[in-house]
């Protein structure tokens, strides 16, 4: 057996568990409509005035006060940018609406990383292989170790300043997680190829770089180092933030991982089972939903990552229930506790760990009693 | 009224000459957020979408409301007897139909459409009870082939029920020409209450000797005082013959349901100069009796044949294509593509989808009419 917190499901409770996820889901979508217009064009609104608010406030950034208002601003402006709205939008969430501004397969987010290079490491990777080992590259990004399934490297003795790197540069580190740079070191992919492959990615930065650090510093005029100032502060508090969210998504102490034979002929219970043993929340108020994206309800979002992510807070009272009945592990806590329990995870397993139990079984195969 | 169009491109053609000036544009501008802002000024001041305002609204007849649109600098022109393409937001979702409008005399931007209430009719129903003066509504470009061929020469219109609007339009344009050449119009309805424009059409008629309108009721009793220009019945050789004895000079044109237009088309062919015949599109409804259904792919110009059914995505790779895809379970969105005709199912819901321009996760979807998909 495993260390899991869950009970072992055989396939026939599996196809049950599916069925009661899915009627969930299908209440959650035949309610899809005005609410949903109305909440999303609020965020689009909010993120707008926000940005719009924060820009003008460095500009008087001779008054300290607006400076520092301006850069939190900014920042947070940033965040709900990219969380609320581009993440949950590119994941086709309002797609049904037919608005154009709202679509999930062209929208592009204020961040140095390509829509289209998320849309396939994000939504395609991460959310079809979840806490797969060797199929998700979001555990831990090829930098950090974080469950002892890892083959220990004397390479990850520095995790934890890499760690501290990765988190103020996370938007760097998202925007060429799909160029594979590992390859291109290991000799396995030639420069030619990498330049062409980088292009897109090359004129995103490029852009963000000239909007945030050429741009709004120039037409400050004699603000310009203050604007240059606010400007990189904020786009580093919405790295640590994102970086810290995501993070606690997955790599809490009792998040699970798997080995790729997980998904032989896996079963749609399954992938489901897998989502919520692989995911955890974070519990927290309204505000802090909106700010981490709702993703404080990683679980439903696993779950659910098309049904817009306002939703997920009235249906994680299902799914609660749900995981109860079926004996599965409902992983939530504080922000604090989650994200201390990442930080434990990121320095034990610097050093070299061992599995303790076989965390990596193969939950497919029957147990016998 | 095109001008603007223009110089937007010929400005974005002058910026992709200079590399740094559009690197800096591109990384500040978006049309989105200038939309964003000027709609705040003006709802329908737009860097490149088409949009109209409602400013005026009537009761044209039983059913049928006038709507009058003025529409911004990015919309783009129509000839009379065309459609446009109008897309409203209902219940949070976009809907598209297809509306013939009337350009209105002397006034720049400004037409009106007439919509009448259908049962079932969601866009329709919408237009006729929830449209308010101030409200903004997008435009498509202009399509169809029925406009006026040539002032002199002579035509027979024929319309039914809300098939009348492209009628309207060309007589006015007729009208608008010096009213040269010949119109006959005849103008079915269920009931008197139903037709639209009669006061129009009456003055027109006392103005114009070479223009004729007959009405044709079909679920009304005959009148006890005959009134030569009033039939009450439906579309025949006979009716024709009263109506229009001199068929072998005129160019036909017909407008209505479908069957209405062949019927027409049907009488009116072998004698008429020439036939151009416009039918409401209904949309495609799905046959569970069908084995296989086409697959029309836009972008790769292809028409394959696949089983009803099936998944989308697995039927198209069987025909050797690769449509991008990612999960195969209907949650990365990566295969999802814009379905511009026919139903779909949801594999695992069985929710049927007869929206024109939805979106469509293909590897969680079967045809169950023929399809066209932007692939």
């Amino acid at each position: 057996m495993t260390s899991s917190l869950s009970r072992h499901l055989n396939a026939e409770e599996l196809d049950q568990f599916a069925a009661e996820i899915d009627a969930l889901r299908a209440t959650a979508m035949a309610d899809l409509g005005e609410k949903d217009a109305t909440y999303i064009r609020k965020i689009v609104k909010a993120v707008r005035y926000s940005n719009a608010i924060s820009r003008g406030l460095l500009m008087a950034s001779f008054f300290p006060p607006a400076w520092v208002a301006g850069t939190a601003l900014l920042g947070a402006s940033k965040i709900l940018e990219n969380m609320e709205l581009g993440h949950n939008v590119m994941h086709g969430q309002y797609d049904w609406m037919g608005d154009p501004t709202l679509n999930g397969k062209t929208f592009e987010w204020d961040i140095v990383g390509t829509g289209d290079h998320w849309r396939k490491t994000h939504n395609y990777m991460h959310h079809t292989y979840t806490n797969i080992k060797g199929m998700d590259d979001d555990i831990g990004y090829g930098v950090i170790r974080l469950f002892p399934e890892q083959r220990w490297k004397p390479f990850f003795l520095g995790q934890p300043l890499y760690a501290v790197i990765f988190a103020l540069l996370f938007q760097w580190g998202v925007a060429v997680q799909e160029l594979r740079l590992g390859l291109l070191f290991k000799g396995k992919k030639t420069m030619e190829e990498f330049k062409v492959e980088f292009e897109p990615t090359k004129r995103k930065m490029i852009r963000q770089l000239v909007k945030d650090y050429v741009f709004f510093p120039l037409i400050a005029g004699p603000m310009f180092l203050p604007v240059f100032a606010g400007n990189f502060i904020a786009n580093g508090i919405r790295n640590v933030w994102t970086f810290s969210i995501i993070f606690c998504g997955h790599f809490t102490q009792d998040a699970e991982i798997f080995p790729k034979s997980v998904l032989q002929d896996e079963s749609r219970g399954h992938w489901y089972m897998r989502q919520i043993r692989g995911s955890s929340n974070l519990t927290g108020g309204k505000l802090f939903n909106i700010m981490s994206g709702n993703l404080s309800h990683q679980i439903e979002h696993h779950l659910f990552p098309d049904v817009p992510a306002w939703r997920y807070e009235g249906l994680s009272v299902g799914i609660k229930d749900i995981c109860q009945r079926y004996g599965q592990h409902y992983n939530e806590g504080s922000f604090i506790r989650q994200l201390s329990q990442v930080g434990w995870r990121i320095l034990r397993h610097a050093l070299p760990s061992k599995v303790k139990q076989p965390k990596l079984v193969n939950t497919n195969t029957a147990i016998t009693a | 009224m095109y001008n603007n169009y223009q110089s937007v491109k010929m400005w974005e053609h002058t910026l992709n000459q200079n590399a740094p000036l559009q690197t800096l544009i591109q990384s500040v501008f978006s049309p989105t957020a200038f939309d964003f802002w000027a709609s705040h000024l003006n709802p329908t001041w737009s860097w490149q979408r088409p949009l109209a305002r409602i400013v005026a609204r009537r009761i044209a007849a039983k059913d049928c409301v006038t709507l009058t649109l003025k529409s911004n600098r990015h919309a783009q022109p129509f000839l009379a007897g065309q459609h446009i393409n109008l897309t409203i937001e209902i219940n949070g979702v976009r809907y598209t139909r297809s509306y013939s409008p009337s350009l209105l005399p002397d006034q720049n931007r400004v037409f009106t459409i007439t919509v009448k209430r259908m049962s079932g009719g969601k866009v329709s129903n919408w237009l006729c009870e929830q449209t308010q003066i101030g409200q903004v509504i997008e435009l498509g470009a202009a399509f169809g082939d029925m406009t006026l061929s040539s002032v002199y020469q002579k035509h027979v219109f024929l319309a039914a029920g809300s098939g009348i609007t492209p009628f309207l339009s060309l007589i006015r344009e007729w009208v608008a020409q010096g009213a040269l050449g010949d119109v006959t119009l005849i103008y079915w309805a269920k009931t008197k209450a139903e037709l639209c424009f009669i006061d129009e059409f009456s003055a027109l008629t006392a103005q114009y000797a070479n223009l004729q309108i007959h009405y044709a009721l079909t679920q009304e009793q005959p009148s006890q005082v005959p009134q030569t220009h009033i039939a009450y019945e439906r579309l025949s050789q006979r009716l024709l013959e009263t109506f229009v004895p001199d068929l072998n000079q005129r160019v036909a044109y017909a407008c209505g349901p479908a069957g209405f237009v062949e019927q027409a088309r049907l009488l009116t062919q072998e004698q008429a100069k020439d036939f151009y015949g416009e039918a409401f599109s209904l949309p495609l409804v799905a046959n569970d009796s069908l084995e296989s259904v086409n697959i029309h792919l836009t972008k790769s110009n292809r028409t394959i044949r696949v089983a009803s059914g099936q998944p989308l995505l697995a039927a198209l790779e069987a025909q050797g294509l690769k449509p991008a895809s990612g999960c195969r379970m209907g949650i990365c969105n990566t295969c999802v593509c814009t379905k511009q005709a026919g139903t779909t199912e949801h594999i695992l819901t069985q929710a049927r989808d007869h929206e024109a321009g939805s979106s469509v996760r293909i590897c969680i979807s079967s045809a169950r009419s023929d399809l066209t998909l932007d692939l």
